[in-house]
């Protein structure tokens, strides 16, 4: 009747604070999950999110290791799929980027010589639509603004201590993104009747990621 | 001293010492003589009475714990003691709080919350504990039990069987997953269970009816939710009631087709539920894909996050 077994919650948190955590929490004892620490206090160890698929690429061919890249509003998503991963595996060979998908993953922390790499671990990866990704911005927006006014009262000490985080920065990105937001939703209404292509809305913008550091692999 | 003022003292130091034997009598009978023949102070004899008792009884001062209570008997600024089951803990949503969830007894459930500052041994879920010194509140109309510095808790080796309680509810969350046995599947004539290859594990190989129906994660960031999605509730969000299902598998000479397509319509949506929640699983009377008013909520959020 109930399940003793504890099942992580998706934490929904946008590409810039992902990708500046630099520490884990937990993992201590057998049973304790371990949890990515990002600057603005969120412990994660899952995470769920929409985005647009923009890169996938077999790290070595044959190999069925794929790199993959998905944005948000504020950057992008680094991630790797493998056999381990079935279900995610199966789906991504259908889909192909561009194209916006929601994705369920284990948040990871590769780390060497003091790097830490944050990358995602899809568990499924599914192919969705604009209306998805939009409402997914504006609850990882809200969920943002919570997390930065609980660290203005100065509650998580661990944080404040590791990462002193810069909060106006991380406030001033959310805003931006959800003045876009509104920017496309009134343009939305406006084109209802019309019902065209409606813009991507966020710059596709390159970015490279040095993995020469790291070994990837499992 | 009026009459009731008397019997509250009485039942107050009561409901302290009733655990180790001692009556109402005896309290009554030395507040009576403090109280009446001596003009003693009220709180000078309530103390009395409480030191003499502890010496009489050899009870120390520690452990003199609030007497133990049923969760439907619980009320507001009280202290009490409480023998519960964990049975779900929840996402806490501010760093002041070590845990949150559901505890229940065989009377009922209420919510609780381990305090960080507390200190204390962490939670797990399906385990049963003595909850001792835990002070009650009251937040937006329902009961909720602080663990503070004040308190122990104990893990307790006895099976507490949790009263069900089923609450009616809208839930928003996305749908992050879908698991085993989900899809068109096959139950059993006689008992109704899910066979696998026409086999069933009560009755061995038998006559069995094809039901459609999806067990899911919906997941709003903070909480969990079990969600069952009946036929009905699958052909109102994609479209394949039974009699698809059906065509689906034939078309393909492959059931697991059906659970396929669910997953590419359902994997990753956001779904608006109304139905019934027990503990964590949540069966949907109503279920539809969640449609925001995006542009509103935006502004709402803008004008707060600039305020």
């Amino acid at each position: 009747m109930i399940r003793s077994a504890k099942r992580e919650v998706a934490k929904r948190l946008f590409s810039k604070e992902f990708n500046s955590s630099k520490y884990k929490v937990g993992g201590e004892g057998e049973k304790e999950a371990v949890y990515v620490l990002t600057p603005l206090g969120l412990r994660c160890n899952r995470v769920f999110i929409v985005g647009v698929l923009l890169e996938k690429e077999e790290v070595k061919p044959d190999s069925d290791m794929w790199r993959i890249r998905i944005t948000d509003p504020m950057g992008s998503f680094l991630g790797f799929v493998s056999k381990f991963q079935p279900e995610a595996l199966d789906s991504l060979a259908d889909i192909n980027p561009p194209e916006i998908v929601s994705v369920t993953a284990k948040a990871k922390l590769l780390e060497r010589n003091d790097r830490s790499l944050p990358l995602l671990r899809p568990e499924n990866i599914n192919v969705s639509d604009f209306e998805t990704r939009d409402y997914w911005v504006l609850e990882t927006a809200k969920a943002t603004l919570k997390r930065i006014k609980a660290l203005e009262m100065g509650e998580d000490k661990i944080v404040l201590e590791k990462y002193n985080p810069n909060l106006e920065d991380f406030r001033k990105a959310v805003i931006d993104v959800l003045m876009k937001l509104r920017e496309e939703q009134t343009v939305i209404e406006d084109e209802s009747e019309e019902e065209e292509d409606k813009d991507l809305g966020f710059e596709l913008d390159e970015e490279i990621i040095d993995l020469s550091d790291f070994e990837i692999g499992d | 001293m009026a009459d009731d003022r008397f019997q509250a003292i009485v039942e107050e130091i009561y409901e302290k010492f009733k655990i180790y034997g001692v009556t109402r009598k005896e309290i009554e009978s030395r507040l009576k003589l403090l109280l009446y023949e001596f003009k003693v102070p009220e709180e000078e004899a309530k103390k009395t009475i409480i030191n003499g008792l502890r010496k009489n009884y050899n009870i120390a001062k520690s452990d003199l714990k609030p007497p133990l209570t049923k969760i439907s008997e619980i009320e507001p600024n009280k202290w009490v003691s409480l023998k519960a089951k964990v049975i779900q803990l929840w996402e806490p949503n501010s760093p002041a709080i070590a845990q949150t969830g559901l505890i229940g007894d065989e009377t009922g459930t209420a919510r609780f919350v381990v305090w960080a500052k507390a200190n204390k041994k962490r939670l797990e879920e399906g385990k049963c504990y003595l909850f001792e010194r835990v002070v009650i509140d009251e937040f937006m109309g329902l009961k909720s039990v602080k663990v503070t510095s004040a308190s122990e808790v104990k893990e307790i080796n006895e099976n507490i069987e949790v009263k069900e309680e089923k609450a009616e509810v809208e839930v928003v969350g996305a749908l992050i997953a879908i698991q085993q046995n989900s899809g068109l599947l096959q139950s059993c004539k006689i008992c109704g269970r899910v066979v696998k290859a026409g086999v069933c594990i009560e009755h061995g190989k038998v006559e069995t009816n094809d039901i459609l129906r999806t067990r899911c994660v919906l997941d709003d960031g903070e909480r969990i939710y079990d969600l069952i999605l009946n036929e009905d509730n699958i052909k109102a969000l994609t479209g394949i009631g039974l009699k698809e299902a059906r065509k689906l598998a034939e078309e393909h000479l492959d059931r697991g087709i059906v659970l396929l397509e669910i997953k590419k319509k359902l994997l990753g949506r956001y779904l608006r539920v109304q139905g019934e929640l027990r503990f964590r699983s949540l069966t949907a009377n109503k279920v539809e894909f969640y449609r925001p008013k995006i542009l509103e909520e935006v502004e709402k959020v803008l004008r707060e996050a600039e305020a």
